[in-house]
């Protein structure tokens, strides 16, 4: 069935009168638990299309529909469940808090979830084992490096049992081999429990892993290769 | 260990400690001051009001140009005399509105000359017809006081020091010191009391100055169903040798003098207030600031507008109780360490309840942390409806 549905997507940023089309009425249906990957140049969109669909970003038109209902008509309250509850999102830039240690910034999210994680604690130590940090749980960001940030940020995108992930370049800064290995962590989860994973890259090469890989270009999505799931 | 929203405020906190110290300070001044403040309104009103109270007499009459005289001597401990003639007594009674009357003669110590004791207030009273001092003295002594027996106030019995409490001269007539009446608040914690029944004794010596028909004062209780201020105004349009005080109108003066320094404190505490509530609002909007992206991340983390202004308000919270606790404490230390050392103020007891300075105390503490809140709720509220992209995007 249709988990989430993009249609006739755009957003169009202003800078001084001038608009810049983004997202270029984009229409997608994805079905629960597809693995999709997008590429595309930089400028292309791919951020501004993952912040609509992890609704943190208002589009200029069309809808997102998330098991039939339109995301952008929640009210605030509703809108920030829809976040906290079904996506994990794993920002293309650094995002811990700084004055949090490891453990603080992967049980942040489940303060604001209705999802009634149980075992915090615990899910929080095997989610840290599999990104290969089991023994940072207590080091502040400043003393990780870049690599292993972002192998916080992406135990902390699972720690709510989420619907979708959505990964922006989430192994942009890792070295090959973590890189591999993050890449395993996330086909297993999407594989395993059946979540959604949409993973933006500049690396056709583990784009290839995806079952259906788009591209975007100039704010318009075409598919490169289809998935036989997909209807 | 539990994690919370409070968890991140406190962490947040510590970030700038520079910062949030000044911030605590300057709640922490504008706290003291106005507990200081309070503290000294509230005990000089309450220590005349308490006098007044106590003495249970509707009018006072007092010789004409003595009003402020009596004020001093009965609501502070100053040392007064100011007589008028016995036959006074009398004519008030035949005042219509008049119940009962009673009347006290007041005579200053001097140590060396007259007496064995520091300066104080002598108060004859007459134990007949006295409804003033009678119940206290009672209840300290439970009996009458004897001819050749005093009883001391509690202020003046602290002044003895060194002398001796079991027997005295006064005005060279050899007295018994009874014992000590409990503290009061009032003006006669620093007064010696005595029977009239020693007037001839101590008038024989000469050593008083005091004539025989001399009296000081005349307590007035009304009649049910009369005025005081009708009655007061009777006795003062009939007797033209005497001016009257009503209860009410007792300590006027007292607090009239005052009046510039509550001044003095309001405008103090409305300007430190003001300063306290500028400096959370210009902190507190550059905090947001630094933040921006840090509440972006945590919208889209899932935070709603509720989790991010509790979040913040816990910080304020936090920041304004330290100051405030430190401010209640400040200027309750004060309050009390200023009492003992000026002088004008150790004349009206400054003497606070436990209740009215927990009273006060929770006054400091909510007004300090409301201001710290009110200051810092512009910059917070606009968190609340943050789209986090944007958040994000533009720090
Ligand atoms: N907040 C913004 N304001 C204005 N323009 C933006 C903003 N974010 C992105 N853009 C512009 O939108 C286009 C798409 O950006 P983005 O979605 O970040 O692309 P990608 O992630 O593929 O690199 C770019 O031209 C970029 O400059
Ligand atoms: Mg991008």
């Amino acid at each position: 069935m249709t988990h989430l549905e993009i249609k006739e997507l755009s957003k169009v940023y202003f800078i001084e009168d001038k608009g810049i089309k983004a997202v270029d009425r984009v229409s997608l249906r994805i079905d629960k638990g597809d693995f999709i990957s997008i590429i595309g140049h930089s400028g292309s969109g791919k951020t501004t299309l993952l912040s609509i669909i992890g609704g943190i970003l208002r589009p200029s038109s069309g809808n997102i529909l998330f098991n039939g209902d339109d995301v952008y008509r929640f009210d605030e309250n509703r809108l920030s469940e829809y976040r906290a509850d079904r996506i994990g999102y794993i920002f293309q830039f650094a995002s811990l808090l700084p004055v949090l240690t490891v453990r603080e910034n992967l049980l942040l999210p489940t303060i604001f979830s209705t999802n009634g994680v149980h075992n915090k604690e615990k899910v929080l130590d095997e989610y840290l084992g599999m990104v290969g940090l089991g023994d940072k749980k207590n080091a502040y960001p400043s003393q990780l490096s870049g690599g292993q940030q972002r192998r916080v940020a992406i135990a902390r995108a699972l720690m709510n049992d989420p619907e979708i992930i959505l990964g922006d370049e989430p192994t942009g800064d890792l070295d090959e081999e973590t890189e591999q290995d993050i890449m395993d962590l996330l086909k297993k989860i999407n594989l395993e429990r059946n979540i959604t994973l949409i993973l933006v890259t500049h690396d056709t090469g583990l784009a290839k892993d995806a079952a259906r890989r788009l591209r975007m270009d100039h704010g318009k999505m075409e598919e490169i290769r289809g998935n036989g799931r997909n209807k | 260990m539990k994690f919370n929203l409070l968890t991140v405020a406190v962490k947040n906190l510590k970030r700038k400690p520079f910062r949030t110290i000044i911030l605590i300070i300057s709640i922490a001044l504008f706290v003291s001051i106005l507990v200081f403040g309070t503290s000294f309104f509230i005990s000089v009103n309450s220590s005349l009001e308490r006098t007044a109270n106590r003495l249970g007499a509707d009018v006072l009459v007092v010789p004409i140009g003595a009003r402020q005289y009596a004020d001093e001597a009965l609501l502070e401990t100053k040392i007064r005399v100011f007589y008028m003639d016995k036959g006074m007594i009398d004519r008030v009674k035949q005042i219509e509105g008049v119940d009962k009357v009673s009347h006290q003669t007041y005579l200053t110590t001097i140590y060396g000359l007259c007496c064995t004791i520091p300066p104080a207030t002598v108060v004859i009273f007459n134990q007949d017809s006295d409804f003033v001092v009678d119940v206290w003295l009672k209840k300290s002594l439970g009996r009458k006081l004897r001819k050749g027996e005093v009883i001391i106030g509690h202020e003046a019995y602290e002044n003895f020091g060194m002398f001796d409490v079991s027997r005295s001269t006064l005005f060279g007539v050899t007295f018994n010191i009874a014992g000590v009446l409990e503290k009061t608040g009032t003006g006669f914690d620093n007064a010696i009391f005595m029977s009239d029944e020693n007037l001839d004794a101590v008038i024989s010596k000469g050593k008083s100055g005091l004539k025989p028909n001399d009296i000081s004062l005349i307590f007035v209780k009304v009649k049910e169903g009369y005025d005081p201020y009708t009655v007061s105004r009777k006795i003062e349009g009939e007797i033209i040798e005497v001016d009257t005080i009503e209860r009410s109108e007792m300590g006027k003066k007292i607090i009239g003098t005052f009046k510039d320094i509550n001044m003095v404190f309001l405008i103090t505490i409305v300007f430190a207030s003001l300063l306290s509530a500028f400096l959370a609002w210009t902190i507190f909007s550059a905090i947001v600031n630094e933040r921006l992206r840090e509440v972006g991340i945590m919208k889209a983390l899932g935070a709603k507008g509720s989790h991010i202004v509790i979040m913040f308000i816990l910080e304020v919270f936090v920041l304004g109780m330290l100051g405030s606790l430190t401010g209640v404490v400040l200027g309750t230390y004060v309050s009390f360490s200023l009492s003992k050392i000026f002088s004008f103020l150790k004349d009206i007891n400054v003497t606070l309840t436990a209740a009215e300075r927990i009273g006060v105390g929770m006054l400091g503490l909510l007004t300090g942390t409301g201001i710290c809140i009110t200051g810092a709720l512009t910059s917070i509220m606009r968190m609340k409806n943050l789209e986090p992209f944007t958040a994000i995007k533009e720090a």
